[in-house]
């Protein structure tokens, strides 16, 4: 016998949706992985946001590293300059969004991606200018951020990374 | 999540909203051409963005989409006589025709010209693929007809249905380029609907169920890519197109037409889920149309005499729990249409997205909203006509591809991503 006192739903029924939080705050590490991604980040740190920080990788693209005696927790950082320790950064967050502009080089994504996957959190890759940018120079990014994102999108105009992160209430 | 203001934004379309400008820029799909069969035939009530209208083929065969009540006192002219060349009202017998202009007004001396003084709204109404097609939006800035390839093949070679969704449109829309529920919520129907079965693909889809997604931009809107491992080191791709505002291409499977949808608003809680499939190189088999019509593959059978569904909000969509609790169907109901309308629907009418709790998966849905609030903007503040309205953006299709793991599928596919006539899909 039915016992259920509402039916699918009618704009009516709609108002009884519970109005409580269903949510508690995530903590979405933004990693900018070149040097015009980090300029993006710094602006976007101006922002307010309720679990999003903000670090940068840039200085391992641009500083190769040399031999053996590299350390890979010398490259990145916050955008204050202070020096972050890779995996401590990676097991503190719920989400990692590695941010690319299409062209660049961004041989630290294998670094965090490995990172991630070892701390087993989510990755997402943002490749920006996507549109502006030649087919080679994309394929040169993407093919480095692939092996490691579970989620890819290659978009137009940088406004999207603010959108997204909001969407996912970083 | 989405916030209140944006939400509005995108799932308000009547008169006047920045929302219903936008879809007011496009050619959208009103009725199929089979509800006005005949000349002289019963005229067709249409809802269309929160507007009533009526549908009627004239003497001659043209098609009128009309303000739906009388001029005079109200009446609604679909009790309306269709005879020589115009509608007729019941009540004084004013007289319409399929521009909406009053032509006859019995009551007034004819040498008043008192008929051209009245005239009822109306909207261009044009056949093309067994679709009739209006635009809303202003006269002067009508874009050029439609150029989706479904539309253009020739007849026999498609097949288009329509289904009344009681939901609003965009959550409707957003099912379409929401890729990651298809290992859920369809994962029966790849081995027993008789429109998917027995593609090679389909062993690659069943083998791999997470499979990693890529969101790009298109011109017209965005390619989904959903990516899983094939032999060699390759990738098995499935691109599903997205076209501003609510057309979507599903990828193929093997030698079986290939299907997508438009998502139209009736009203702000309703809208029309509109189902084509199409061969672009052979016609469609007369078992493939069998199967269409039985409300096979993304059709759906419906209440007789309707356009709703048979299974719907008010049978509890007929979920049977013992074919869910055996893993016959994910969900209960049977069939990917209602399997998706079912749970769309139930979200309520226009669903709260500041309560929705997305992740990375959900970015071809995250992407979709930023671009139609982008368009929407645009339009408003600057006249710029969205995407998709350009008729190259219309010429896309979706794919199935075998690629090697480092290209770019939008450069690798190029080709494929768009129409070849004369070609067939690229498929697996
Ligand atoms: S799991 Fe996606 S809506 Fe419930
Ligand atoms: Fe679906």
């Amino acid at each position: 016998m039915r016992s259920e006192s509402t039916r699918a739903s009618s704009a009516a029924e709609s108002r009884y949706r519970i109005d409580a939080p269903n949510f508690r705050p995530r903590t979405v590490k933004v990693v900018a992985l070149d040097r015009p991604s980090e300029v993006l980040a710094a602006r976007l740190e101006q922002d307010h946001w309720d679990g999003a920080m903000f670090l940068t990788a840039s200085a391992f693209s641009a500083r190769p590293p040399v031999g053996a005696s590299f350390s890979v927790q010398a490259w990145l950082s916050d955008l204050s300059g202070r020096t972050r320790h890779l995996l401590e950064e990676i097991a503190g967050a719920d989400q990692v969004v590695m941010i690319a502009c299409a062209g660049q080089s961004v041989p630290a994504a294998g670094i965090i991606g490995e990172a991630c996957s070892l701390k087993r959190v989510a990755t997402t890759a943002l490749i920006i200018g996507g549109d502006a940018a030649s087919d080679a120079a994309l394929s040169r990014t993407l093919a480095q951020l692939r092996p490691w994102a579970l989620m890819l999108v290659v978009a137009g105009s940088d406004a999207y990374v603010a959108d997204m992160l909001r969407a996912l209430r970083a | 999540m989405l916030r209140k203001e944006h939400n509005d934004l995108l799932t308000k379309t009547g008169p006047g909203t920045p929302g219903g400008r936008l879809f007011r820029s496009y050619w959208l799909p009103a009725l199929l051409a089979e509800e006005l069969p005949e000349n002289e035939g019963p005229p067709v009530r249409v809802k269309l963005l929160s507007e009533r209208l009526l549908a009627f083929r004239d003497t001659q065969g043209r098609y009128g989409l009309i303000d739906e009540f009388c001029a005079h006192r109200g009446v609604s002219l679909w009790f309306g006589r269709n005879e020589e060349s115009g509608l007729r009202c019941p009540y004084h017998g004013w007289k319409y025709d399929y521009t909406g202009q009053c032509v006859e007004v019995p009551s007034e001396p004819e040498e008043s010209g008192f008929c051209t003084k009245i005239k009822l709204k109306s909207y261009p109404l044009v056949e093309r693929g067994g679709v009739l097609w209006t635009y809303m939006g202003p006269p002067d800035q009508e874009p050029p007809l439609p150029e989706w390839e479904f539309a253009l093949v020739p007849p026999g070679h498609s097949f288009v249905s329509k289904r009344l969704q009681e939901s609003n449109w965009l959550q409707a829309m957003e099912g379409g380029i929401d890729s990651s529920h298809v290992s859920f919520l369809h994962r029966g129907e790849l081995s027993s609907d008789p429109l998917f079965k027995g593609a090679k693909g389909n062993q690659y889809n069943l083998r791999d169920s997470r499979p990693v997604f890529e969101v790009v931009e298109s011109p017209g809107g965005l390619y989904v890519g959903a990516r899983r491992n094939a032999e060699n080191g390759h990738y098995y791709w499935r691109i599903t197109q997205w076209v501003m505002p609510s057309f979507t291409m599903i990828p193929p499977r093997g030698g079986h037409p290939v299907h997508g949808h438009f998502w139209i608003p009736i009203d702000d809680e309703n809208s029309w889920t509109w189902s084509f499939d199409y061969h672009p190189v052979r016609p469609l088999a007369p078992d493939e149309v069998e199967a269409m019509r039985e409300g096979r593959g993304i059709h759906v059978k419906y209440q007789p005499g309707t356009f709703r569904p048979l299974a719907n909000k008010d049978n509890d969509y007929l979920i049977d729990r013992a074919a869910q609790k055996a893993g016959r169907t994910f969900s209960g109901v049977a069939g990917i249409a209602m399997q998706d309308a079912s749970l769309q629907e139930s979200m309520g009418p226009i669903v709260d997205r500041t309560k929705e709790n997305l992740v990375s998966t959900d970015n071809g849905i995250i992407m979709a909203r930023h671009r139609l609030l982008r368009a929407i903007k645009n339009l408003m503040e600057r006249d710029v006509a969205p995407p998709g309205v350009d008729i190259l953006h219309q010429r896309v299709r979706s794919a199935a591809l075998i690629l090697p793991p480092d290209q770019a599928f939008k450069d690798a596919g190029k080709d494929a991503l768009s129409v070849r006539p004369g070609v067939a899909h690229a498929s697996v």
